[in-house]
């Protein structure tokens, strides 16, 4: 893995602080998140992991802190950007649930996933993704609804990718899924990310996800606990005792 | 024969007037999580207003009713903006937004009642025309409406299935926390539907006055329950089940007056016909006709 931390920085995440109504859930979250890297953040069930992308989707009220992305070169201030105009700042999000349109069409998910400032044509974009995903390009006018777990998530992705995303959140991409997709999960995001998306991502399976990423922040209590070079978190005997569980 | 012809016949121009009228409710519904009860006089409203352009005023009858369309789109939109946007953004629940729906439709009705007046109205249009078909007697003015309303059902459904803003709002009736964070644009779905509601109530109001040849302020009332059988037969919240639901609705309420079924039903029963098909379809497919239920995983 080349080493992308000199990389410029594409997502900052600057003390972010919020929750649920009254409930603070982050007490004060930094993340930086380099261009054309993986970035994942761990930690124990309600450090507030997925807060953070929720927060950035205004699904989490945020009380405090920023969140930009540079965008060929202009910084864009992520916050107060409306949901649906994140991904024409170059933001595509995959939430952990309920992530595919199962009435629709496989075709129709990946065509309501297209937004028209991509710069891309819409019949290039789908016809790269059903190459990429094979299974989908099989079954386009079913319905989602009837498709695997496994493929869902696929589709899943490929929805997001349609908007040509410069950086792609994942919340817990490989929850749910049997452990044999699992490891096909992973190696489709590191295929996703040489193609030049950026990624970060929120994962319970903490030491592959940790295994595939350049970069690795490890969340408790909604705050900052450690950071460091992907492999190295995962091989921290400290951490994978405090953390991330024995395997 | 010459009976089931005509019953066939009525059926379909029934059908496919509550087929309008039904899918204009089913988008409502899926978009909005909203029971429009006001829809039903959004109808009368269309017929009455088609009825000043063309009849007081003498304008063409065609630019009337896109007059009166226009005029549904322009009050559905009007209250969207002062109303249902407030109370969505108060996070108001299904059953206080048919409360609301119930307050707009028992408003517009006296509305409806001191511009209009309550007397029996009619199009200028020959209502008297008829031709034989088989034997069976089918009015001029049930043709004309057979072929704009199959055109206009043609129109929704390649519009909900082609056009972007209609793959958005099947989409965001779907899964609308997903739609939210994908880049389609809620509020732009919202208003579309509010427009397109607001067509589709003048259009079939227009056209249920023409078929029966008259009709006075309590026209759309009276038809709003037959319209929900139609949207629940099929499938709640499906735009093309709202479609087919309201064809096969008009369908079977016209072939229920068939000598075969108990020696045929009278005709001043079809509600309930409808309320019995309702009952029937959510006995055995809960669903409704068209459901399907998404692969669990």
């Amino acid at each position: 893995m080349s080493d992308k931390s000199s990389n410029k920085i594409l997502l900052t995440i600057e003390n972010l602080q919020g929750g649920y109504g009254d409930v603070q859930i982050l007490n004060g979250v930094s993340i930086k998140v380099p261009e054309k890297s993986i970035v994942t953040i761990v930690g124990p069930n309600g450090a507030g992991k997925s807060t953070i992308l929720k927060s950035i989707y205004g699904i989490a009220k945020v009380t405090a802190g920023s969140v930009t992305i540079n965008k060929d070169g202009n910084i864009r201030n992520v916050l107060t950007s409306k949901p649906h105009n994140l991904s024409k700042i170059g933001i595509g999000y995959v939430p952990q649930i309920e992530n595919i349109f199962p009435a629709l069409s496989i075709e129709e998910n990946l065509e309501v996933g297209y937004v028209d400032y991509a710069n891309r044509k819409m019949e290039d974009l789908k016809s790269e993704m059903f190459q990429r995903y094979p299974d989908l390009a099989n079954r386009a006018k079913s319905r989602a609804g009837t498709l695997s777990g496994g493929q869902r998530q696929m589709l899943a992705m490929a929805r997001a990718l349609m908007s040509a995303p410069d950086v792609l959140l994942l919340d817990e991409p490989s929850a749910g899924l049997a452990p044999a997709l699992v490891d096909e999960l992973f190696d489709e995001l590191v295929k996703i990310n040489q193609s030049g998306v950026t990624i970060l991502m929120v994962e319970q399976n903490a030491r592959r996800a940790l295994d595939i990423s350049d970069y690795g922040y490890v969340l408790d209590m909604g705050r900052n606990r450690h950071e460091g070079d992907g492999r190295k978190l995962a091989d921290d005997p400290e951490i994978v005792g405090i953390y991330l569980g024995r395997k | 024969m010459t009976d089931l012809i005509q019953y066939l016949f009525n059926g379909l121009v029934a059908g496919s007037i509550f087929a309008i009228a039904a899918v204009g409710i089913s988008l409502v519904y899926s978009v909005l999580r909203l029971v429009n009860f006001a829809a039903g006089d959004f109808l009368t409203l269309g017929a009455f207003i088609t009825y000043y352009f063309s009849v007081t005023l003498e304008l063409n009858f065609v630019l009337s009713i896109l007059i009166s369309m226009l005029a549904g789109m322009g009050i559905s939109w009007f209250l969207e903006l002062v109303l249902w946007r407030k109370l969505r953004r108060n996070k108001a629940g299904t059953l206080a937004l048919f409360l609301v729906a119930t307050g707009v439709a028992l408003m517009l009705r006296p509305v409806i009642q001191y511009l209009f007046g309550t007397q029996v109205r009619k199009f200028n249009v020959d209502i008297l025309k008829t031709y034989d078909f088989f034997g069976a007697r089918i009015a001029h003015t049930q043709l004309i409406v057979l072929i704009f309303a199959t055109a206009s059902i043609i129109t929704i459904a390649l519009f909900m299935a082609k056009a972007r803003i209609g793959k958005d709002m099947r989409a965001y009736a779907n899964n609308p926390s997903l739609a939210a964070v994908s880049g389609i644009n809620v509020d732009r779905v919202v208003v579309a539907t509010w427009l397109i509601s607001g067509a589709l109530g003048s259009l079939a109001g227009v056209f249920q006055g023409l078929v029966q040849g008259q009709f006075n302020n309590a026209m759309g009332e009276s038809l709003l329950l037959s319209f929900f059988a139609a949207v629940v037969l099929g499938t709640i919240g499906d735009a093309y089940g709202a479609l087919l639901g309201g064809l096969l609705l008009g369908l079977f309420m016209e072939l229920s007056q068939l000598g075969i079924f108990f020696g045929g039903v009278p005709s001043n029963y079809k509600p309930v016909v409808a309320f019995a098909a309702l009952v029937l379809v959510l006995l055995f497919k809960p669903e409704g006709i068209f459901g399907y239920r998404a692969r669990k995983v």
